[in-house]
């Protein structure tokens, strides 16, 4: 034990090293405190946790994809249009099969981290490069197959013109309200945990994302690995395709816009370094909490979204500056 | 000190290798008897370092023989893996670890125990780790649950001969294994050579530009000059001017 501490000397007191394992949850508990003070009964009300359960959901099933993607040191920025393309193959799965046709959205999910997957191992291109062109030609695609418009999902009450595209699926619109999507949401949380901290393939995740080239040496197929994990990552992002589709009630070529910087946001905020090796389930949950809390918040107290948006940008990078050790840090890129 | 009537565990016999038009390495002739340290020295580019690749698998040789326990390694099956079902390791020079994770998950890279076929099974591996580290005397590592990037060089050299040893390996062919290290953890990796081929009867074959450590563990040394083994020395006879000589004048 001693040796260990001598041969780090740079080290700061062992105290503030285990206060930044904690970073995550002491920053929501400061936010959510901040709020109170704020707003008082409006933001501490049951309705409006209520309203935060049911919006955290799906930014929480897509940071999940992204932690499993920057574990591995990779980094997947084409979530939104996957989420969009996922949605409207689900609602279209719905029209031509029924319910159960929902699950196409889960695949299509899958089909697009596979090829991204496919194309970072074989073609030897960065993560970033590649899901950068898939986030442009996935939006692309999904316009160009639903000709800009939307499919509605609707619970039978209201007979739309013959000229809407709509499904009648009323038990999805509830999965979209408050109990049914909570318990979904901690039911994926618990399988997701299980996974990522206790399966072979969850360690592997870490393992990639310290030493590629080690794994090579000793055997592991590492560009078999990593089109899984893109592949289980886009599966991801079709369940929380779903989701989504439950809660907005329609599938549009506009969802998911931007969505992929919130869940990268979410994961960094819950102390993942974006370089791989590390990452938590738990910290990944409350990141995409906190996340969710700021910008409910903030519209509370009245700030105007611009702004918000400045607040949630300072709050990350302040978050991340915190949660990690940097003097021993040499090289910043 | 070993009965050199005996069938030797690891026989290399004439053997050659060339890249493009360079002859890396044209005689490769020596034998490896159970238990026993082999160095390996030579300046740069004498080939000593093609030789180790060819052994463990890494290039197949152009022409000449390697037999192992009495049986040839068809030029076919040359390979790492082969090599390593036939019982060599290497523990390479910049310490093929995953810095990121624990000891047990080092030691089992790539042969991780599962539990309800997806499941790691962490405690077979604390187990085994705790087994392996028993057995090689290591009493410094004791937070299995720490990543390796917080232990000291030696400590970290400590878990890389681990996993040479821990899968029953007859041989492990270690490429520089103190160059990073200071004293101290130098003298640790020696004393856990020593310790392992006294207890286990594991042959090793060490490559060293430190001749010192060279004369305290190896009970024999060849010398490679332009691509050939030239000389061989017994522990008895060597003086460093000797070594000297041999390594840069070929005699």
């Amino acid at each position: 034990m001693t040796e260990t501490t001598v041969s780090r000397p740079f080290m700061t007191p062992k105290r503030l090293e285990m206060l930044r394992d904690y970073v995550p949850f002491i920053a929501i508990t400061l936010v959510i405190m901040l709020f109170w003070a704020l707003s008082g009964d409006r933001f501490m009300s049951t309705r409006n946790w209520t309203f935060i359960a049911q919006q955290t959901p799906v930014l929480m099933l897509l940071a999940f994809a992204q932690l499993m993607v920057v574990t591995t040191g990779s980094i997947d920025i084409s979530i939104g249009s996957s989420l969009a393309f996922s949605a409207f193959l689900g609602a279209l799965g719905m029209l031509w099969f029924g319910d159960a046709g929902l699950v196409l959205g889960v695949f299509a999910g899958g089909l697009v981290g596979m090829v991204n997957g496919l194309i970072i191992s074989l073609l030897k291109i960065p993560s970033f490069v590649t899901t950068l062109a898939m986030l442009i030609i996935v939006r692309a695609v999904v316009i160009i197959v639903s000709d800009g418009t939307a499919i509605y999902i609707t619970d039978g009450s209201v007979s739309g013109g013959t000229n809407i595209s709509s499904v009648e699926a009323p038990w999805l619109l509830s999965m979209g309200k408050f109990p049914a999507i909570f318990i979904l949401a901690a039911i994926v949380s618990l399988l997701m945990w299980a996974f990522y901290e206790r399966t072979v393939f969850g360690q592997q995740l870490r393992a990639v994302g310290g030493n590629e080239k080690v794994l090579r040496l000793v055997g592991i197929n590492v560009t078999t690995f990593k089109i899984k994990v893109f592949a289980a990552a886009g599966l991801m992002v079709g369940l929380a395709a779903c989701v989504n589709l439950a809660r907005a009630g329609a599938a549009t070529p506009q969802a998911g816009l931007m969505i992929e910087l919130d869940a990268i946001a979410a994961v960094a905020l819950g102390g993942t370094p974006l370089t791989g090796g590390y990452g938590s389930v738990v910290k990944t949950i409350i990141g995409a909490l906190t996340l969710t809390i700021v910008r409910n918040g903030l519209t509370i107290a009245g700030v105007p979204p611009s702004w918000s948006q400045v607040a949630l940008g300072v709050l990350l990078i302040a978050a991340i500056a915190i949660s990690l050790n940097r003097s021993k840090v040499d090289v910043v890129k | 000190m070993n009965d050199q009537t005996v069938q030797p565990l690891l026989s290399v016999e004439n053997v050659s290798k060339s890249f493009g038009g360079v002859q890396a390495l044209r005689d490769g002739t020596f034998d490896l008897h159970r238990g026993e340290v082999l160095a390996i020295v030579g300046s740069n580019g004498a080939g000593k370092s093609t030789l180790i690749k060819v052994v463990a698998g890494a290039h197949v040789p152009d022409g000449g023989r390697i037999v192992i326990n009495g049986k040839e390694v068809p030029r076919a099956e040359h390979s790492v893996s082969h090599m390593q079902e036939c019982g060599i390791e290497v523990v390479y020079q910049d310490l093929a670890l995953v810095p990121n994770m624990t000891a047990p998950y080092n030691l089992f890279l790539g042969r991780i125990p599962r539990k309800f076929g997806i499941f790691v099974d962490e405690r077979k591996m604390r187990e085994k780790t705790r087994e392996v580290l028993a057995q090689l005397n290591v009493t410094t590592v004791q937070d299995l649950s720490q990543p390796i990037s917080s232990m000291s060089g030696g400590q970290q050299q400590s878990i890389a001969i681990g996993r040479a040893i821990a899968w029953g390996s007859d041989i492990v062919i270690l490429d520089e294994p103190t160059a990073a290290l200071g004293p101290n953890e130098t003298s640790e990796v020696e004393r856990l050579v020593e310790d392992v081929r006294h207890r286990q009867g594991t042959s090793f074959i060490l490559i060293s530009h430190n001749l010192d450590q060279v004369r305290r563990l190896a009970d024999r040394i060849v010398v490679t000059h332009h691509g050939v083994t030239s000389r061989e020395f017994r522990r008895d006879e060597i003086t460093s001017d000797r070594l000297v000589k041999a390594i840069t004048l070929g005699e």
